[in-house]
């Protein structure tokens, strides 16, 4: 199940803007299922600048390491420092406890190019089959 | 491009729920629904059952069949009596391994050659060149007519037992090999493997009973292993990869085959083997490799890097290409690295992670030297080790901690 209320980037981080330009992201159920056995998480630190599109940490799985990009540009306000020792919280419940930043966004509202749920559904059903 | 190859196991491996990807030339599961750690655990506790039907196996026959092979590749195929097989490589002048591989003899009058799925092509253009001195050399693709299995791990030789309907199985030593009838099917049978594991099978069944085997192997308790776990099974053993630790890597730099540790069994200098091709080079190599590990650097010139093996001693995740240093000087580069999974000593069931990494470094360094691999702008430190896995102490292979 892909949330309605939050908004995904097609490398599969999701958002969720929590007003006064307050964003909580973390990577979607289906980025979890596709890295397989997650092994390693390089976040950033909390006051790093996050710019839409660019890496702002690395998830590493035992198969490979893929880049964490922001969604929004902004300031790194909180990290979920728990998610280190608890990669079983990504795989339960991504889009909860299994979050990973928290991001005070540069501007008010959401950049255009994020996806709604039914958009990003579209992207991944199209992803499977490339 | 070429579309893919797929092996007489292909259908089960999806209605197993693998993930399929293009490795090779071939579509080959790299890892089913339990995933890469929990199918490389089971195979270190287990047995773990892996179709590696995508490598080359090609037939050597004929009245020359022996001196072509003491000709074409580096070990000593005069020293491998019916019911062994031997470690060996098709090298070329430079002394750099064109494909590590491994020579069956089944029988007393064909050898039987498997060698690396992406090289099957080049291999085969590579020994027909060589063939051309020893007419009375018969050289034969079986790839597509034989599958190929490995059962690996402690369980794996009661579980084989199980199915034997007649013969035996190859004595107990590693390399043994044999002729049996598993489901009423004749098996090549040898006690070889790429998991480390003390004990494990590679098993080689007519294609189209490969199948059968397989879903009764599964029905016995075995585990079928993926691709990836296959990598990370190799490399807690030492075990090097053909592209990575030896031979030609995908930037284009060649290995000498002696720079890696494991390749001194796969070359022999014995008197009954004669010249081969490859040999002037590799004496070379062995004799700045022997000095340069009793710690003599005067030859350091004509083998300036080596394979060594890094037990990372931090949190983080080397991967091929990450830099390495050595008293803060560049010393070389990780050639292959991931985490890797291991039981907890004296526990039921929890496991942990460990980085571990292999890379090319300058032969200099020492065993029990510590080193430093950057990822991401860190330095990890890695401490150099002779091996990460105790494989000598059957049943079972033990983590070195």
């Amino acid at each position: 199940m892909i949330p309605e209320n939050l908004k995904y980037t097609k490398s599969h981080e999701w958002i969720r803007l929590d007003g006064d330009r307050l964003a909580t992201m973390g990577i979607t159920a289906y980025a979890v299922q596709q890295l397989g056995d997650i092994v390693f998480l390089d976040l950033p630190k909390v006051g790093a600048k996050a710019v839409a599109g660019q890496t702002i940490g690395v998830i590493e799985s035992v198969k490979a390491a893929v880049d964490l990009y922001a969604p929004i540009s902004g300031e790194v306000l909180e990290v979920n420092t728990l998610l280190a020792e608890n990669f079983e919280a990504l795989a339960k419940d991504p889009y909860g406890q299994g979050w990973m930043a928290k991001i005070r966004g540069a501007e008010e509202g959401v950049p255009p190019d994020l996806l709604s749920a039914a958009e990003y559904q579209k992207w991944i059903a199209q992803e499977a089959k490339a | 491009m070429e579309p893919l190859h797929v092996t007489p196991l292909h259908d089960r491996h999806q209605a197993l729920g693998a993930k399929m990807v293009a490795f090779g030339g071939w579509r080959m599961p790299i890892q089913y629904r339990g995933g890469i750690v929990e199918e490389h655990l089971a195979t270190r506790r287990g047995a773990g059952l892996f179709d590696v039907s995508h490598m080359g196996r090609l037939s050597i026959s004929g009245s020359e069949a022996l001196a072509f092979l003491q000709h074409s590749l580096t070990n000593d195929a005069a020293a491998l009596s019916p019911g062994r097989a031997q470690y060996t490589m098709l090298a070329d002048d430079a002394g750099v391994a064109v494909d590590d591989a491994y020579l069956y003899r089944f029988d007393e009058d064909r050898y039987l050659l498997v060698v690396n799925a992406a090289n099957r092509a080049n291999d085969l253009a590579h020994l027909a060149r060589l063939a051309r001195r020893f007419p009375g050399v018969e050289i034969r693709d079986w790839s597509a007519q034989l599958a190929m299995l490995a059962l690996q791990g402690p369980e794996s030789e009661a579980l084989l037992r199980r199915l034997l309907t007649e013969g035996t199985l190859p004595e107990a030593r590693r390399n043994a090999a044999a002729t049996a009838r598993i489901l009423g099917v004749p098996v090549r049978i040898a006690r070889t493997g790429y998991t480390g594991e003390p004990i494990g099978f590679e098993l080689m069944p007519p294609a189209e009973s490969a199948g059968a085997l397989w879903d009764r192997l599964i029905a016995e308790g075995a585990t079928p292993v993926g691709l990836g776990a296959r990598d990370t099974l190799r490399l807690e053993a030492g075990l090097p990869l053909y592209g990575h630790e030896l031979g030609a890597r995908a930037n284009g730099e060649t290995i000498p085959i002696f720079a890696c540790p494991l390749a001194r069994f796969a070359v022999s200098f014995a008197p009954s083997k004669g010249d081969f091709v490859g040999r002037t080079a590799l004496q070379r190599q062995r004799e700045a490799a022997d000095l340069l590990r009793n710690g003599d650097a005067t030859r350091h010139a004509e083998m300036p890097r080596r394979i060594v093996l890094l037990a990372i001693q931090e949190k983080g995740v080397a991967r091929e290409g990450a830099a390495v240093f050595r008293d803060a000087a560049p010393a070389g580069e990780v050639t292959s690295g991931t985490m890797v999974p291991y039981w907890l000593p004296d526990t039921a069931n929890a496991h942990a992670l460990r980085p571990l990494a292999c890379a090319l470094v300058d032969s200099r360094a020492r065993q029990g030297d510590v080193c430093a691999i950057e990822v991401r702008g860190r330095r990890l430190s890695a401490r150099l080790v002779a091996r990460f896995l105790d494989t000598r102490v059957p049943p079972r292979a033990l983590p070195l901690l």
